[in-house]
C-alpha cells in the first residue's frame, strides 16, 4: 500500500494535483470513509469501474471517458461495463453491497434510484461539490430522485422524454390531415386509423412506461406520500379516468398483444426491410427512437441503416397532447448517475465525475440526443423540431413516486400484469382495489 | 462379515478400519461443507430473520424474527398457489419426461442400423442443446407474429390462430413450457433407460417366447421388472430438477407473460429475494422447498435402499 502511495504521488499530474485539493477541501465526511486517507491529497493510482446500462450512451461518449480519465488521472484507468436494463437492481443489489468489488461509478434508472440511496449504497455528494458538479443548474427532479434525509446522493445524468412518431402518408390517406389537439381528439385518431393489418397506436398491453401519460394527463396519480407512508392512489377517480382511456384507446387501436412490453416499436412504423408495408400508424417512444426509424438507406460504412425519418411527408412527430389541449405531461425517462459507498477509490470516483458534468461532456450527450444533465448545456440538443419537441415535453415530464420501494414494484412486474389485466378488459375500480392493496406495502418497503 | 479366527489378524483389523475410511471421507465431506454447509447454514439462519435491502447494504442489523417469515409466507394465498402449481407442474412434467423417453428407449431397442444411429443422435443433439438457446428456439416458434406453429396453425384453417399469443395465459403458458421441458429432459431418461435395457438378457425372452409370452407379457412381465431400478432413478431425479426448475420460466416470461400467474417456486424465490428485497423471505421459500424435495423423493430413496438391500 505504501509503495503504491508513494508512485501515485510522484506520478500525479498538476491536474490531478489540483482538482483533488478541491476534492479534499470539499469533502468533509467523505474522507473520513475513504480507506486510505492520503497525505498529499493526490488521489491514489487504480482502476476503476463504471456501470453504464443499455446502449443508451454511445460508444464515442464511452470513448471519451476512458481517454479524459486516463489522461487527467495518470497511472490510472477507468473501466466501463454495459449492464442490461432488465436485471439492474438484482445486480446493483449484490454488487454495490460487496465491500471489495462494487463498481465505483453506476448508472441507475431515475425510478430506481430512491430505493438504493434510503439504504445507504451510495456515497454522500457533499454540498461543495455538489455546487462544483452543477449545483442549481443541475435537473431539480433528478435531483430530488437521489436525494435522502437532506443529502445528495445521486446525481441526474441524462433526461429523455416521450413523444409520438407517426406516419403521416398514413394518416393522410386515411383522411386526417391535421395532428390531434386534445387527448380525446388522439383517441378518437388512432382508433378511425386501426385496421387488421395496421395498428392506429402500436403500444403493447403491459406497456406501463407509457400507458401512465394517460393517468398523469387526466390529472390521476401512481402514489401520495404523507410524511414517510406511501399510498398507492389507483383507485383516485382522476387516476381510474386515465385508465379507462387508455383501456379504451388500446382495445380500439392497438393489435398488440397485452403481453407486449415497451421493446423496438419502430419495427411497427418502419415500412418492413423486404417492402411489406408498416403494421403501425403511431408509436410513443423516447427522442433517441428517431435513428431508428425512417427508410432504408446505406451509411458511410456500408451497412444498411434507417435514415433518421429524413422524408417529412412520410414521418413526423408531435407531442401527446393533454386532455384541455396543450401537451400532456409524460413519464420522464432518464437516468442517475452515484458513486458507491463501497468504492475502494472514492477520489478517483469523484474524478469521474468531474469529467461527466463538465461543459465538453454535457455538450456531448446533448449533441447525441440524451438531455444534458446542466440546464446551461440544454440549448446542445438543437433546435430541429426534435430537440424542440422533446424539451417541451421534458419540462411537462414527471417522474414516478420516489418511494423507497419503488424498485421493487418496478422489479416485481406489478405495473406490466395491472396494464395487461387492463389492456384484456377488466373492469379498472376493482383491479385498482386489488392492486393498491398490493402496492402500498411494496412502497413502503415492507 | 466373516468370522475371524485367528487372534492376531483381528488385533490388526481394529487397528487400522478407522483411520483409513475416514482419511479418505475427508475430501468429499469439506467439499460438501464448503459448497453447500455455508450456504444452507446461511439460508437457515437468514430465514429466521429480519433481511432486506438495508441489511444487506448495512445500515440496519438484521433481527431475530422467529418463525415470522414462515407464518407471513404460508398465510399468503400467492404463496399456496405457487406451491400447487409446482408440484402438479413437476408430477406432469417428470410423469410425462418419463412414459415418452421409456418409448423411445423401446424404440431404440427395436429398430437397428442407420434409423438406431440418426435417433441417437437426435437424442444426444437434443440433449446437448444448451437452454437459452433452446428456449430462445422454442420462443420463435410459438411467437405470435412470426412463428411457425401460429403459421402451421392458420395454414390447415383454424384461422384463430392468426397473432395468437402462447404466453398470455397460464394454462397455455405452462403448455410451451411443458414442451421444451420434456423435450429438453427426455434425451437423458432414454439414454438412461436404454442403457438398462441393454442389460436384458436375450436368452430370458426368447425363454419367455418358447414359453409362450406374448409381446405385451414380456413388456411388462419380463422387461419392467428388471428395468425397474433404473426407471426409478430417472424418476427421482426427474422429480428433483423439475421442481427446481427456473432458467426455462424465467426466459419464458421475458417474451411476456403474467409473471405472478405463471411464478414457480424457484421463479418466486427469485422474485421475493431479488426483486422485492425481502432476502429472509426468499430464504424461508428455499428452505420450505429443500424439505418439499426431501417429502416427495422419500418414498423412492427408501424403496431404493430396500433395492440395495436385497
Amino acid at each position: 500500500m505504501k509503495r503504491n502511495r508513494l508512485v501515485a504521488t510522484t506520478v500525479a499530474s498538476t491536474i490531478t494535483l489540483a482538482l483533488a485539493l478541491t476534492a479534499c477541501g470539499g469533502s468533509g465526511t467523505g474522507d473520513a470513509s475513504s480507506p486510505e486517507p492520503n497525505d498529499t491529497g493526490a488521489a491514489e493510482a487504480g482502476n476503476i469501474t463504471l456501470w453504464l446500462n443499455g446502449a443508451d450512451t454511445p460508444d464515442d461518449l464511452r470513448q471519451y471517458l476512458v481517454d479524459t480519465f486516463a489522461k487527467e488521472n495518470p497511472g490510472s484507468t477507468l473501466t466501463i461495463e454495459e449492464q442490461s436494463w432488465t436485471d439492474l437492481v438484482p445486480k446493483l443489489t449484490t454488487a454495490l453491497a460487496d465491500k471489495a468489488n462494487s463498481p465505483d461509478v453506476v448508472e441507475i434508472g431515475n425510478t430506481q434510484a430512491p430505493t438504493f440511496t434510503a439504504v445507504g449504497a451510495f456515497r454522500e455528494i457533499t454540498p461543495d461539490f455538489f455546487e462544483e458538479l452543477g449545483g442549481d443548474n443541475l435537473l431539480q427532479s433528478f435531483v430530488a430522485a437521489g436525494d435522502f434525509d437532506g443529502k445528495h446522493y445521486a446525481m441526474p445524468y441524462y433526461f429523455g422524454s416521450r413523444y409520438m412518431f407517426y406516419r403521416k402518408d398514413l394518416w393522410t390517406a386515411a383522411g386526417i390531415t391535421e395532428t390531434p389537439k386534445t387527448l380525446a381528439d388522439f383517441v378518437d385518431d388512432v382508433k378511425k386509423l386501426r385496421t387488421d393489418d395496421l395498428s392506429g397506436f402500436a403500444i403493447g398491453g403491459q406497456d406501463w412506461r407509457n400507458g401512465i401519460s394517460w393517468v398523469f394527463a387526466n390529472g390521476g396519480e401512481l402514489a401520495t406520500v404523507d410524511g414517510t407512508e406511501w399510498t398507492s392512489t389507483l383507485s383516485d377517480p382522476n387516476t381510474i379516468k386515465g385508465l379507462e382511456q387508455w383501456q379504451d384507446m388500446f382495445k380500439g387501436a392497438s393489435n398488440l398483444p397485452t403481453t407486449a412490453k415497451d421493446d423496438a416499436y419502430w419495427d411497427f412504423i418502419n415500412d418492413g426491410e423486404d417492402g411489406s408495408p408498416a403494421t403501425g400508424a403511431t408509436i410513443m417512444a423516447p427522442a433517441w427512437a428517431r435513428w431508428s426509424i425512417g427508410d432504408l438507406t446505406t451509411n458511410d460504412e456500408g451497412k444498411t441503416v434507417r435514415d433518421g425519418m429524413a422524408d417529412d411527408t412520410k414521418f413526423d412527430i408531435f407531442a401527446l397532447p393533454g386532455v384541455d389541449g396543450g401537451v400532456a405531461p409524460v413519464f420522464a425517462g432518464g437516468s442517475n448517475i452515484a458513486i458507491s459507498a463501497n468504492s475502494q477509490h472514492p477520489q478517483l470516483a469523484e474524478n469521474l465525475m468531474r469529467i461527466i458534468f463538465s461543459p465538453e461532456y454535457q455538450k456531448m450527450l446533448g449533441g447525441a440526443g440524451l438531455g444534458p444533465a446542466n440546464s446551461e448545456y440544454v440549448s446542445s440538443l438543437g433546435d430541429d423540431k426534435f430537440a424542440t419537441t422533446m424539451i417541451e415535453t421534458a419540462q411537462n415530464s414527471k417522474l414516478t413516486p420516489a418511494a423507497p420501494g419503488w424498485a421493487a414494484v418496478e422489479g416485481a412486474n406489478v405495473y406490466e400484469e395491472l396494464f395487461q389485466k387492463i389492456a384484456e378488459g377488466g373492469d379498472v375500480t376493482a383491479l385498482a382495489k386489488e392492486y393498491d392493496a398490493k402496492i402500498t406495502p411494496m412502497l413502503n418497503g415492507k | 462379515m466373516a468370522t475371524i479366527t485367528a487372534h492376531g489378524t483381528q488385533e490388526v483389523r481394529q487397528r487400522r478400519k478407522p483411520a483409513a475410511p475416514y482419511l479418505l471421507l475427508i475430501p468429499a465431506v469439506a467439499v460438501l461443507l464448503l459448497g453447500l454447509g455455508y450456504p444452507v447454514y446461511w439460508q437457515i439462519v437468514t430465514s429466521f430473520q429480519e433481511f432486506g435491502l438495508a441489511q444487506q447494504f448495512g445500515s440496519a442489523p438484521p433481527t431475530f424474527a422467529g418463525l415470522d417469515n414462515y407464518a407471513r409466507i404460508f398465510s399468503d394465498s400467492t404463496a399456496f398457489a405457487v406451491v400447487v402449481r409446482s408440484i402438479i407442474f413437476c408430477l406432469v412434467n417428470a410423469g410425462l419426461t418419463v412414459i415418452l423417453g421409456l418409448a423411445f428407449a423401446l424404440l431404440m431397442r427395436a429398430v437397428h442400423g442407420w434409423a438406431k444411429v440418426v435417433l441417437q443422435i437426435a437424442l444426444l443433439l437434443a440433449w446437448a442443446t444448451p437452454v437459452i438457446a433452446a428456449v430462445t428456439v422454442f420462443r420463435w416458434l410459438f411467437n405470435d407474429q412470426y412463428g411457425v406453429i401460429n403459421w402451421l396453425l392458420v395454414k390447415m384453417g383454424l384461422t384463430g390462430f392468426r397473432g395468437h399469443v402462447w404466453t398470455a395465459t397460464p394454462l397455455s403458458f405452462f403448455l410451451v413450457a411443458t414442451i421444451i421441458i420434456v423435450w429438453m429432459s427426455v434425451p437423458f431418461v432414454a439414454l438412461s433407460l436404454f442403457a438398462g435395457l441393454t442389460q436384458v438378457n436375450d436368452e430370458l425372452l426368447e425363454a419367455a417366447r418358447i414359453d409362450g409370452a406374448n409381446k405385451t407379457q414380456i413388456l411388462w412381465r419380463i422387461i419392467m421388472p428388471l428395468v425397474r431400478p433404473v426407471l426409478a432413478i430417472v424418476l427421482l431425479l426427474q422429480i428433483i430438477w423439475d421442481l427446481r426448475v427456473f432458467a426455462q420460466i424465467k426466459l419464458l416470461q421475458d417474451a411476456g407473460a403474467p409473471i405472478a400467474e405463471t411464478n414457480l417456486l424457484g421463479n418466486f424465490i427469485y422474485d421475493l429475494g431479488m426483486n422485492r428485497n425481502n432476502f429472509g423471505g426468499a430464504a424461508a421459500v428455499a428452505i420450505f422447498v429443500l424439505l418439499l424435495t426431501v417429502v416427495l423423493s422419500a418414498p423412492y430413496v427408501r424403496s431404493l435402499l430396500k433395492e440395495d438391500e436385497s
